[in-house]
């Protein structure tokens, strides 16, 4: 069931008010149950699955600490929990290919929830977290509904304080959750979904495209990504918010980015402060003895690593490799770039590190989205600004009503963006009299009915 | 050696790595209050610490490093 569905609107009501009507100890059992039928309405199996992982996350953790308490095995229990658990992902994710059958699917959400428990059980390790002895509160950590498809992947010091003591949403809250929500479906409906099918064209038939159409098809995809991923997050969140909840910001403007390090600290946070807390900063710490070489081999690591939890495959390898290696690059480079700044000037240079970082991130969507590697370089060689017959190819099929549409929604969340880093635009929104305020929503809503492609119900990063 | 003393030594090696003459550490300074501190500079800005100081922090004590203060306070119980 997705968020853009008549089935996920009816279950969220139906939920939603019985959260609001009954008392505290009831909403934990409202949520779970929400989240149970929420996993089990794609396939039972889904849910058993999760239910084995919370569970043995649930046990693990308690071992993890007593055995801390006796001072007896903590490090075994551990690294033995985190081995079973990386495995029965890695089972699930390969499994096709392991068994050579075509069988197996995927759970949803595994690889967000698995990576949620090794946060924990690490933490717990770590000593920094307690484990949690109330079982229905590690389920609701582990099972939300709202971030279980594709996250953000949550912080057991952010989120379990939360789910220990549930309370209503504010008036407040309600209402910026409603206006997040929007701007999910605006940036969904309006832009990605509008865009994606000529985009895939593209890139399914990239032997017979010209060469202009693959470069628009590349310059185009970190938009139509951005767009589909951070509409997502932005639903899951305002959800969140009409439960009580604060989930994780998942994107901070990441186009205005003017290095590829920076960019990582604005893209799929969750995902990239995950890397960077429990895999990067061990990694880092057991080569500092080799100074920037350390941590050039716990950059190139971590992100290859990143780069493969999107999928079996070495297109995802590689994607990870080009980050790695453009932000090892960018640290060899610094004392270069410093003088470049100082030579051509604060603003130019800004406006140039922006659009350069932009495109290394679309070269790298190229391994991202292609089939294979092979593909991807056929890709990269043939861009160009070549046309078959004539520049209307530029447009990559799409019509002007389209471009239009998604060229002002584009320019839209682009202004969005910039003003929410000034500040929260939602907040002084709100100091506008009733008569802009409701112009503003009833535009809003008309657009998004009157222009949004309604009929795609998948996300993207619900692959992964 | 005094807090002081120590946090004098600290604001040199900090310039030095961060490449910064207006880097001036207090006890309560985190990563986010300094420029370039970050996790990328992390890890040297340590290794700077302990060959000064010729002490080892473990993966234990890094990971408890929530401030200058608690770094000011690892390097005295080492030195001590």
């Amino acid at each position: 069931m997705s968020f853009i569905s008549i089935e996920f609107v009816l279950l969220f009501l139906i939920y939603f008010t019985l959260y609001h009507f009954v008392g505290d100890k009831g909403r934990k059992f409202v949520l779970l149950a929400a989240s149970g039928v929420f996993i089990g309405y794609f396939n039972t199996v889904f849910l058993f699955t999760a239910l084995a992982v919370s569970l043995f996350t649930y046990g693990a953790a308690i071992l993890i600490e007593q055995a801390h308490e006796k001072k007896r095995g903590p490090r075994l229990i551990y690294w033995s929990s985190i081995s079973c658990l990386i495995l029965c992902w890695i089972g699930f994710r390969y499994a096709n290919r392991l068994t050579g059958a075509t069988g197996f699917i995927f759970p949803l959400g595994m690889s967000f929830y698995t990576f949620q428990a090794i946060g924990y059980l690490t933490e717990v390790y770590w000593e920094e977290e307690k484990a949690e002895r109330h079982l229905i509160d590690l389920l609701l950590y582990m099972l939300l509904f709202m971030k279980f498809l594709s996250g953000p992947i949550e912080r057991s010091a952010d989120l379990l304080p939360q789910v220990h003591k549930l309370s209503p949403a504010s008036y407040p809250m309600m209402t910026y959750g409603l206006k997040l929500i929007v701007v999910g479906l605006v940036k969904k409906l309006l832009l990605a979904d509008h865009i994606a099918p000529y985009i895939d064209g593209v890139f399914d038939s990239m032997h017979t495209a010209s060469g202009v159409q693959l470069f628009m098809a590349c310059l185009l995809y970190p938009v139509e990504l951005y767009a589909d991923f951070s509409g997502y997050t932005d639903m899951a969140i305002g959800i969140g918010m009409l439960f009580g909840l604060k989930l994780s910001p998942n994107f901070a403007h990441p186009f205005a980015a003017q290095t590829t390090a920076e960019f990582w600290r604005r893209w799929h946070i969750s995902l990239s402060s995950w890397v960077r807390d429990y895999l990067f900063l061990p990694l880092s710490s057991l080569t500092r003895r080799w100074g920037q070489w350390g941590v050039a081999v716990s950059l190139m690591v971590t992100f290859i690593a990143l780069g493969i939890w999107h999928g079996a495959g070495w297109t995802f390898a590689v994607y990870g490799l080009i980050q790695g290696l453009v932000i090892v690059w960018e640290l060899r480079t610094e004392k270069i770039r410093n003088k470049v700044r100082e030579h051509i000037g604060k603003r130019l240079f800004a406006t140039l590190s922006v659009i350069r970082t932009y495109l290394i991130f679309a070269v790298s969507l190229v391994f991202f989205k292609a089939q294979s590697v092979s593909d991807a370089f056929y890709f990269l060689r043939n861009i160009s600004f070549q046309t078959h017959t004539s520049w209307k190819e530029i447009n990559i099929g799409m019509s002007d009503h389209i471009c239009i549409v998604a060229g002002s929604t584009l320019l839209l969340i682009l202004l969005y963006d910039f003003f929410m880093s000034k500040g929260d635009l939602h907040l002084r929104f709100e100091k506008q009299s009733a008569l802009v305020r409701w112009t503003v929503y009833y535009l809003i809503v008309f657009a998004v009915f009157a222009y949004g492609k309604f009929g795609t119900e998948d996300f993207i990063y619900l692959q992964f | 050696m005094k807090t002081t003393e120590l946090l004098e030594i600290l604001n040199g090696i900090f310039r030095k790595v961060l490449k910064r003459e207006d880097i001036t550490l207090t006890e309560s300074t985190t990563a986010h209050d300094v420029d370039g501190w970050d996790s990328l500079t992390n890890m040297i800005l340590l290794t700077e610490i302990e060959n000064k100081f010729g002490v080892r922090f473990s993966f234990r004590e890094i990971v408890k490093l929530k401030n200058v203060g608690d770094l000011c306070q690892t390097i005295q119980n080492k030195t001590k």
